[in-house]
Order: structure tokens, then C-alpha cells, then sequence
């Protein structure tokens, strides 16, 4: 009983709202894959392309609960595509509190929602355990176009046996948001990023420059631009033990012991969303999300966005992060759900769901809707900022537990933290 | 002068007033202090977003606008989600009751062989975290059509049908209650189950009261199960899970106003039946019992 | 004539045996099923490498609980838990009895009271656990007062900044976690004890009065002794859900335990092993783990409070 008590309502919400942060993905391009293999897979009868529109029946979508603006746009899609797809009974699930124990739950029980939504973050561990259906069979019989989509995006959901197991419904990238008051002119590399940083030191009521986050999240978007790396180019070793991955790492951490960077939580604030908006800081690095929101709840605020500032490898670079629609392996409705796949993922669908303000999109051939255009221009170079590697949870909290031991214990030493993580790595790779 | 003989032979009344007045003041002083989160949920539900990150006590504008959405443009609406959780609740608290205190009864007074074995299986099954029951559960209950349909109100009833906390709390207070009432009743010729209804029961009202109390807030505040067995269909969420939609930036931040005006919504009927039942707390129910 | 009584006596034992397993059958038939059950199946895959939807990969023995013993997350985790329930419960323990004594009385508004004194156990945790975010938080309340009394020397001696972040640095997040719900659990506490209070008779305060005891003694040595049955309970149970703490952890931390694993609880542990490693066997492990310890805290409970019916 006591237990039972304890379980207080919001908590599930706040659970529910840690859970799935990266909620808005941003979609990728083609991978190599689709074309080569089309017509091997050809096995259906008909010459003729294959037309979603006979496909009739049911099928039922599960998603992660969301703002009721961003279920709108949702709903503006799926009435849409009922429009278009009469014959299909779309159902609607929302996946209330805790999205990934709960659809793994129903994996375990054979029991999927037929279309539901997959997070980067995990979405190669999915694959792994067989929880997804590869989809390259409908792309091929379809003839499904799916160079649209920015690659980085469709990357993170071709598995190593070059299926692909999701088609990317949304996209972000992270940029740098800041206080256009204090910033007049955003900083195009990361030395003006430091010297601005530091002539904002004790500005006003600044609790610091900028607001910054201890672990890969962000610092992984640093680390790349100061030349550093988290594994090497084929992804099957470690490379954050070099000498320039630790330096990477270094910088980053010295923004912190430089004052230039604190911790949302030590401001007092939940995440570095609320602490730009309250002005306890100039400058925060996030996604498409960031706008929304200030929107409405710092309407008063003036700021902007501005793409990642150019680091030592002299390139733009920043990390995307996305989700995608799946089937399950076990789903009932899987041509009914492909259908509808197809339509939300596929150029009107997704114009419909990013025209919602909300979501930004995942192909280049979709409009980039008001306000977004820094987020999706940073999908041409950015790479994936989670979900690269099977068990990336457990590496990112291997960074993240040390750099926060580092931060608060005042020694603001890389190595602990180069070693942690390489550990770490080196014990996903191996399993 | 007048004070110290006041004081020297009489440290009676003035003395007693004053410490009287010091414990109301520590009194007021703690409950304003256990009333604050609730306050602040209440201040939070008049103000508009902007003003919500704001640590301010009036809110600045006043707006019902977070209370219009509460109970009017909630996915479903509020009138479902109260309903679901009252059904549920209901049931749950009935069924809590009455199996909590016939067990609990057996457990503290019947004599049978494997008694003591037998609780501590029941003790032992507070020890398995939900965690780890969730997926055999969902798996068991799939398998037996529970996941569609009625069937998930029927799922989450069954999970919460007897807890065993209120078999273990109900044991507890019938063995403070004096053994030679139920002997003169069984003197008198009643079996063990009149003797429960007729004797027993009436006077393990307290700790029926703190069980019903405890039973309904556990439910009607639980998202664990519900989450689980309720959520592929919108029509049969609770209010737990209707607060899950009140989510900004990707989850990263909290629509706060409509959130709090429907947490209000949320602890109202508890505080009634804590009110309600809390009425049972009075002195010597059972130790008057002895007396008579 | 004896012999009848005899006769009867032996009817009766039968009688109450059967009227016995009669009333203890439902709950037993769903604890079975959902609860004893599953511990049964948990076992069972613990030995196993195993997938959550196609069932068994590979026997693995006891490689489950190596792992588990030799990972110091695990390990952190285990300490975390236990520092927390021996502190948790004796507090809310007693701050659960204090309060239940001092609504027990005859108050004028007492019914004001207990309401409002039970009111952090049903306030939303989100209120409450914003309120204590706010509170505790680098330029909360907490901070402002102890700035402002000039306590800041005394809490300097001890390493903590004027602006110390109580709940998000890793020395003092479990402390500030203990405080939050010591304080809201509290108020069930209070309830438990204010229902047993009810079965104390006003007679045997009469008697102790009539003694000479000071309402002091009168507590500790009339009223304290005749609660063991309620502090058993409370005790027990709260040994319980404090070894399974997890959603203000969750809360306050995220799955990961943050800061840097000091609120990673065994629970948090069991969670992410099954729902982010996907990892059902090892999963199963942590929970035998967490099992044997309830299991040995339990029973050295029962000792401590004098086997039997207590």
C-alpha cells in the first residue's frame, strides 16, 4: 500500500517528461541501401508499382504523450491522410507516462501498437532485441522514395545489416539560442564564443554567460567542432582517449571552471530553456523545441537562433537528433501501417505535421516552417547526437557522472572523464 | 509586585494560557507550512504561463484561462477522466476493505496450520517491486484477453484488488483488540463470522478508515498500472494519465497553469473522504468497546 | 460430559482452520498469481541470458549476479538505498507519531488539523517536489535564510557554499531526497498511528495519571509500549518502500541516478537494466538481490519487535 501511495500522480508526469526529451526528431536522407536491393525483394506479383491505395483495413498508432499543440498538428495530418486513404481506420494510442517501459512492455507481450513512434536513442538497441520490422520490402515494392530525407537521419535507422527499420517522422539539430539584448551579433567560431562569453561575465543579472550541459547531450556538439571524437570512423573502437578528443573534452570542461558555462540546475532552473527565458543567461544550445516554447511561455524575451559557432576543425558541425516511425515485428496491421508510414513520412504528410509550428522536418523537400530555417540547415552537416551506437545510454552516462564529479568536486580534469567513458564504450563494443 | 505573586503561587493558569497559546502558534505554524504545496498549486492554476516561472504569490494577470482549459479542453474530457478514476477508485477501496479485513482478521485470530508461514508469503509479496511484476503481468494478463476492451478496467482492478498492506495493517489492529469480547460472543453461541461482523468489525473502524483512505488515494493517484493497462484507448484513461499532457518543449519543460488547475480538480475528492473517514479517529472506539 | 467439550473443542479447531484458509483464499489466489508468481518467474530467468519478446537465449547461470556484484554502479546503488531507508524511516517514523499524539488530543479545530497535517501526503508530487526545487535551489529560501540569520560560517566549516545546490550536487541530494519525503510520507505515518491510538483506552492514561506520571511518562511507558503492533507495521512497511525508493529519485534524478549516482537506487537500477539495456535476466537478478535484502530487514524486524503475533 504504502507503496502504492508514494507513486504520487505527477511524478509519473515528470518520469513521463524525462523519458522522452528528444521528442522531436528531424528526418534523413536516403541511405545506399533501397536502391541496390529493390529489385531483389520484388517479390509480389505485380509488374505495375504497387498502390498503397488498395491497402484497406486498420491500423493503430502509438505515440508518446505530447502538448496538445503538438497533437494537433498530428491529428491535422492523420485527417489528412484519412482523406486521402478512406479505406483505413486510423486509431489513435497515446502512450501515457513512461513511453519506452511501457512499448517494451507490449513487445514482451507481442502486443505493439501497429505504428508507433521510435527514438533515435534507442532505436539500434530495438533492432537488436528484434523488436522491429525492416522495412525495405515495402520501400522496394512501393518504390518508395527515400532520398529525401536528410541521411544523418535515415542513418541512425539502417541497422549494420543495411536494413532500414524506421523512416525518420521529424528532425532538430542543436543551435545556439541567444538573448538578442545582450548578443547583438551571435558569434560565428568558438574563440568569439569565449571572448563574448567573457565580456558578458557579470553582466546585469547574468548567473552566467551560458548555459551549458554536463554531459554528451550537448558537449558531444563541442567536442566534434574542437576536433575531438567519441569513436572512431567505422564505429568499432573508442577515439575519446586521444590526445584531441581529451583536449575536446578539456575545453569544454573549462567553460565551466572559466565561469563562462553553468549547469541549469545550478541556477535554479530545470533545464537551459527556462534559464535563457528567466535571463540568468545570454546564450543556450538547443533544438527546434527551444521555440515553442519561449514563445509561449517568455513571450517578452527577445531572442534568436544562430547556427553552432565554428570550432578548431574550421568546418560548421553541430548533433541532430530524431525519432521515426516503426513496425513492430509483432504488429498485426503491418501493410496498413506501412501505408500510413508512407503518408507521414512521405513529403504531404510531413508538411501537414511540420506545418504545425511545432516539428521540423526530416526531408529537404518539405517547407521549412516559420522560424526553423537555422535548425534545418544545420541537418546538412550535422551528425547524429545519440543512438550511434548500441547502449549509448550507458556511455553518456559514464561521461556524465564524471564530468559532474569533476564540475562540483572543483578539479575539472578530462582524463577521469576520457577514461570513464572510454571504459565504457570499450564494453558496448565488446558485448 | 503583583506579577510575582501571580506567578509564584499560581503557576497554573497563566502559565497554562501561555503555553497553550505558544502550542496553537507551533500548531498554525506547521500546518501553514503543510499547506504551502497546495497553495502554491491553487496560486499557480490563476496565472498565465509567463507568470508561472515566476516564485510571485498574486498572480499577475489573474486568468481563468488555465481552469477554462482544465475543464473544458482536456484529451478527454475532465468529466471522463473523473469518472474512470472514481469507478476505479471505488472498487478498489470496496475491495481492499473487505478482503483486508476478513484476512486480516483470519491472520490475527483464526488458528489454522501454515498461519504464520502463510503471512509472511503475503508480507512478501510487498517485496517484489512493480517493476519487475510488470511485464509477466502484462504478459499473463494479454493472454487472457485483459489488454482490450472492458477487459482493462478489469486488468486494473485485479492488480489492485487486495493490497497487502491492508491485510497487514487491519492484522495489526485486531490484535489490540481485546480477546474476551470475541470470547463472550462466542459464549453466546455466534460462529466466527457473526463474531466478525457483529463485534469485530465495528470496532476495527479506525483502522478501516485508514485503510479506505489510503486504498482510494492510492488509486485514484496511481499511473503505474493505468498507464499500462489504459492507455492504448482514451476513452478509459484516469486523471493520473490525463495530466500527462501538459508538456512543453519535447517534454523538457511543464505547461504549469492548466497542470495545476486540474491537480486541484485531482486532490479535491480525496481531502472530502480523508474528512469523511478521518471522523472514525475518535478516541477509544474500540477500548469503550472493553468497557461496555 | 468432559468428553463432550473435548469432542466439541476439536470441532471448533476444525471449524476455524476452515473458516481461516475460507477468509485468507482470494487474496491468496491474486498473490499467487501476480505477485508470488512473478517472483517465481523473475528467479527463473535470472539464470538466463534472455529476451524480453522471444524468450531464452542462453543459460548463463549464476553470470547475472556476478556482474551485478562486481558493476560499482551497482554497488552505489545498494549503499545509496540503504543510507536512505536507515535515516528515512526512524525520522518519519517518529515525526509520523509525533503528529498523530499532538491531533489526537482534544484541540479545538483538530479536525483542521489532521486534514492539514496529512496534506503533504496527498499533494501532488510535483508541487511539493517544485516547492522543495525552488527551496533548496542555489538562490532559494533555504539559502536566503541561512545567509540572512548568519549561519553561513557554521555551514562554510562544513563545505558548503552560500549558494550550495542542495538537490543537484552529488554530496547532498540523497539528504535533501530523505528530508522531501520524510516530510510528506509523514503525514500516512500519521495516519496509521492516529487510527491505533483510537484502540488505547482513556482509562489506562487514568491509571497512569492516578501513579503520579507526568504526561510524559505517561506516553513512554503506558502508550509508546501498547503502539508495538502499530510500529511493527509502520516499521515494516516503511523498511519496505524505503529499500524500493524510486520515483523522487526518478524524479529529482532522471534514470540515470544523476547527480553523478547518488540518487541511484536499486530500484532505478532494476528499471534501467530492464527498460534501457532491455536486459530481462539481469533485471531479474538485481530484483532477487533487492529481494534477500527486504526479505533479511524483515525478518530481523520481526525479531527485533519479539516474534510471534506482534
Amino acid at each position: 500500500m504504502l507503496r502504492r501511495f508514494s507513486t504520487l500522480l505527477i511524478g509519473g508526469v515528470l518520469l513521463a517528461a524525462c523519458s522522452s526529451n528528444n521528442a522531436t526528431p528531424v528526418p534523413s536522407a536516403a541511405s545506399q541501401a533501397p536502391a541496390s536491393q529493390a529489385p531483389a525483394s520484388q517479390a509480389p506479383a505485380s509488374a505495375a508499382p504497387w498502390d498503397p491505395h488498395s491497402v484497406s483495413g486498420e491500423v493503430t498508432i502509438g505515440q508518446w504523450s505530447s502538448s496538445p499543440a503538438e497533437q494537433s498538428a498530428l491529428a491535422s495530418a492523420l485527417a489528412a491522410f484519412s482523406v486521402e486513404y478512406p479505406n483505413i481506420k486510423v486509431t489513435q494510442e497515446v502512450i501515457a507516462g513512461d513511453y519506452r517501459a511501457q512499448m517494451i512492455t507490449r513487445f514482451g507481450g507481442h502486443n505493439p501498437p501497429d505504428l508507433f513512434y521510435v527514438n533515435a536513442e534507442y532505436a539500434q538497441d530495438w533492432v537488436d532485441e528484434g523488436f522491429l520490422q525492416p522495412l525495405d520490402e515495402y520501400i522496394d515494392r512501393q518504390g518508395f522514395d527515400t532520398s529525401a530525407f536528410f541521411p544523418k537521419y535515415l542513418d541512425i535507422f539502417t541497422a549494420p545489416d543495411g536494413k532500414i527499420y524506421g523512416l525518420p517522422k521529424d528532425g532538430n539539430t542543436i543551435a545556439m539560442g541567444y538573448n538578442s539584448d545582450l548578443v547583438p551579433t551571435p558569434p560565428t567560431t568558438m574563440d568569439d564564443l569565449v571572448n563574448l562569453a567573457t565580456s558578458l561575465k557579470g553582466t546585469g543579472n547574468l548567473k552566467a554567460p551560458m548555459c551549458l550541459n554536463p554531459g554528451l547531450d550537448r558537449g558531444l556538439g563541442f567536442m566534434y567542432a574542437q576536433g575531438g571524437e567519441l569513436v572512431n570512423a567505422d564505429g568499432t573502437a573508442e577515439a575519446i582517449s586521444t590526445d584531441a578528443s581529451k583536449a575536446s573534452v578539456q575545453w569544454y570542461m573549462d567553460l565551466f571552471k572559466n565561469g563562462l558555462g553553468k549547469t541549469a540546475a545550478d541556477m535554479g532552473d530545470g533545464w537551459c530553456g527556462e534559464a535563457l527565458g528567466k535571463g540568468d543567461v545570454a546564450i543556450a544550445f538547443e533544438g527546434g523545441w527551444l521555440k515553442g516554447y519561449m514563445d509561449s511561455t517568455f513571450p517578452d524575451i527577445k531572442w534568436n537562433f544562430a547556427e553552432m559557432p565554428v570550432g578548431s576543425i574550421g568546418e560548421p558541425v553541430t548533433i541532430s537528433y530524431t525519432a521515426a516511425y516503426g513496425i513492430g515485428v509483432d504488429s498485426a496491421n503491418k501493410d496498413q501501417a506501412w501505408v500510413l508510414m508512407q503518408y507521414l513520412t512521405g513529403p504531404a504528410g510531413m508538411a501537414i505535421w511540420t506545418g504545425g509550428g511545432i516539428a521540423v522536418p526530416s526531408r529537404s523537400d518539405v517547407p521549412v516552417p516559420a522560424g526553423f530555417d537555422i535548425i534545418v540547415k544545420g541537418a546538412d552537416y550535422a551528425r547524429p547526437g545519440s543512438g550511434f551506437i548500441k547502449g549509448y545510454n550507458d556511455i553518456q552516462k559514464a561521461f556524465q557522472d564524471a564530468f559532474t564529479l569533476e564540475i562540483q568536486n572543483g578539479t575539472y580534469s578530462a582524463g577521469p572523464v576520457v577514461s570513464a567513458t572510454a571504459a565504457s564504450i570499450t564494453a558496448q563494443l565488446g558485448n | 509586585m503583583n506579577e510575582s505573586i501571580d506567578r509564584a503561587p499560581l503557576p497554573g493558569a497563566r502559565g497554562r494560557r501561555l503555553r497553550r497559546g505558544v502550542a496553537y502558534a507551533l500548531l498554525i505554524g506547521y500546518a501553514v507550512i503543510t499547506c504551502i504545496p497546495f497553495g502554491w498549486t491553487i496560486i499557480t492554476s490563476f496565472k498565465t504561463l509567463p507568470d508561472s516561472t515566476q516564485l510571485t504569490l498574486v498572480p499577475d494577470p489573474f486568468t481563468l484561462e488555465a481552469w477554462d482549459f482544465a475543464l473544458n479542453h482536456l484529451q478527454p474530457s475532465v468529466v471522463v477522466l473523473f469518472l474512470n478514476s472514481a469507478v476505479i477508485a471505488a472498487v478498489i477501496t470496496l475491495t481492499n476493505v473487505l478482503l483486508g479485513a476478513t484476512a486480516g482478521y483470519a491472520f490475527a485470530r483464526l488458528r489454522f496450520p501454515g498461519r504464520d508461514l502463510l503471512f509472511l508469503a503475503v508480507l512478501a509479496t510487498l517485496m517484489i517491486p512493480d517493476q519487475l511484476r510488470l511485464v509477466p503481468v502484462y504478459i499473463l494478463f494479454s493472454g487472457v484477453g485483459l489488454t482490450a476492451g472492458f477487459g482493462q478496467y478489469v486488468a486494473v482492478v485485479l492488480v489492485g484488488i487486495v493490497s497487502a498492506s491492508s491485510i497487514f495493517l487491519l492484522r495489526q489492529y485486531f490484535l489490540t483488540i481485546p480477546v474476551d469480547l470475541e470470547e463472550a460472543a462466542r459464549i453466546d453461541g455466534a460462529g466466527f463470522i457473526t463474531t466478525f461482523w457483529r463485534v469485530i468489525l465495528p470496532l476495527a473502524m479506525p483502522a478501516v478508515a485508514a485503510v479506505a483512505i489510503l486504498s482510494f488515494q492510492g488509486s485514484w493517484n496511481g499511473l503505474f498500472w493505468p498507464a499500462v493497462f489504459l492507455s492504448s484507448d482514451q476513452s478509459h484513461w484516469t486523471l493520473p494519465l490525463g495530466l500527462t499532457q501538459f508538456r512543453l518543449a519535447g517534454g523538457l519543460a511543464t505547461n504549469w497553469p492548466p497542470l495545476m488547475a486540474t491537480v486541484v480538480i485531482a486532490t479535491v475528492p480525496i481531502i472530502v473522504l480523508y474528512v469523511f473517514f478521518q471522523r472514525y479517529f475518535v478516541e477509544g472506539v474500540a477500548a469503550s468497546g472493553v468497557k461496555g | 460430559m468432559a468428553q463432550a467439550a473435548l469432542k466439541r473443542g476439536r470441532i471448533d479447531a476444525r471449524a476455524e482452520a476452515l473458516a481461516g484458509y475460507g477468509l485468507i483464499a482470494i487474496p491468496m489466489v491474486f498473490f499467487l498469481a501476480l505477485s508470488i508468481g512473478t517472483f517465481v518467474y523473475a528467479a527463473y530467468i535470472s539464470v538466463w541470458d534472455w529476451n524480453i519478446r522471444s524468450g531464452p537465449e542462453a543459460f548463463v547461470g549464476l553470470h547475472n549476479f556476478q556482474k551485478l556484484l562486481s558493476d560499482p554502479v551497482f554497488i552505489a546503488a545498494i549503499g545509496n538505498t540503504l543510507y536512505y531507508t536507515v535515516i528515512w524511516v526512524p525520522l518519519t517514523m517518529a515525526a509520523g507519531l509525533f503528529l498523530a499524539v499532538i491531533v489526537n488530543q482534544k484541540i479545538r479545530g483538530q479536525t483542521f488539523f489532521r486534514a492539514a497535517y496529512y496534506f503533504p501526503a496527498i499533494a501532488s508530487s510535483a508541487a511539493i517536489t517544485t516547492i522543495w526545487i525552488f527551496l533548496a535551489s542555489p538562490d532559494g529560501l533555504f539559502n536566503g535564510i541561512r545567509g540572512a540569520i548568519g549561519l553561513n560560517p557554521l555551514f562554510a566549516l562544513f563545505g558548503y557554499a552560500p549558494d550550495h545546490n542542495w538537490i543537484g550536487n552529488y554530496r547532498t541530494a540523497l539528504q535533501s531526497v530523505i528530508l522531501l519525503n520524510a516530510w510528506t510520507t509523514s503525514g500516512t505515518f500519521m495516519l496509521f498511528y492516529l487510527a491505533s491510538l483510537q484502540s488505547i483506552s482513556r482509562e489506562v492514561y487514568e491509571a497512569a495519571a492516578i501513579d503520579g506520571a507526568n504526561a510524559w511518562q505517561a506516553f513512554w511507558h503506558v502508550t509508546f509500549p501498547l503502539l508495538r503492533p502499530a510500529h511493527f507495521f509502520v516499521a515494516t512497511v516503511g523498511v519496505i518502500g524505503g529499500l524500493q525508493l524510486w520515483d523522487q529519485a526518478f524524479i529529482a534524478g532522471g534514470p540515470n541516478g544523476d547527480p553523478a549516482n547518488s540518487l541511484m537506487t536499486i530500484v532505478l537500477y532494476l528499471y534501467n537494466a530492464l527498460f534501457i539495456q532491455i536486459d530481462p535476466g539481469y533485471a531479474a537478478a538485481v530484483g532477487m538481490v533487492l529481494f534477500a535484502i527486504i526479505f533479511s530487514a524483515t525478518l530481523l524486524q520481526r525479531r527485533i519487535f519479539g516474534g510471534g503475533p506482534a
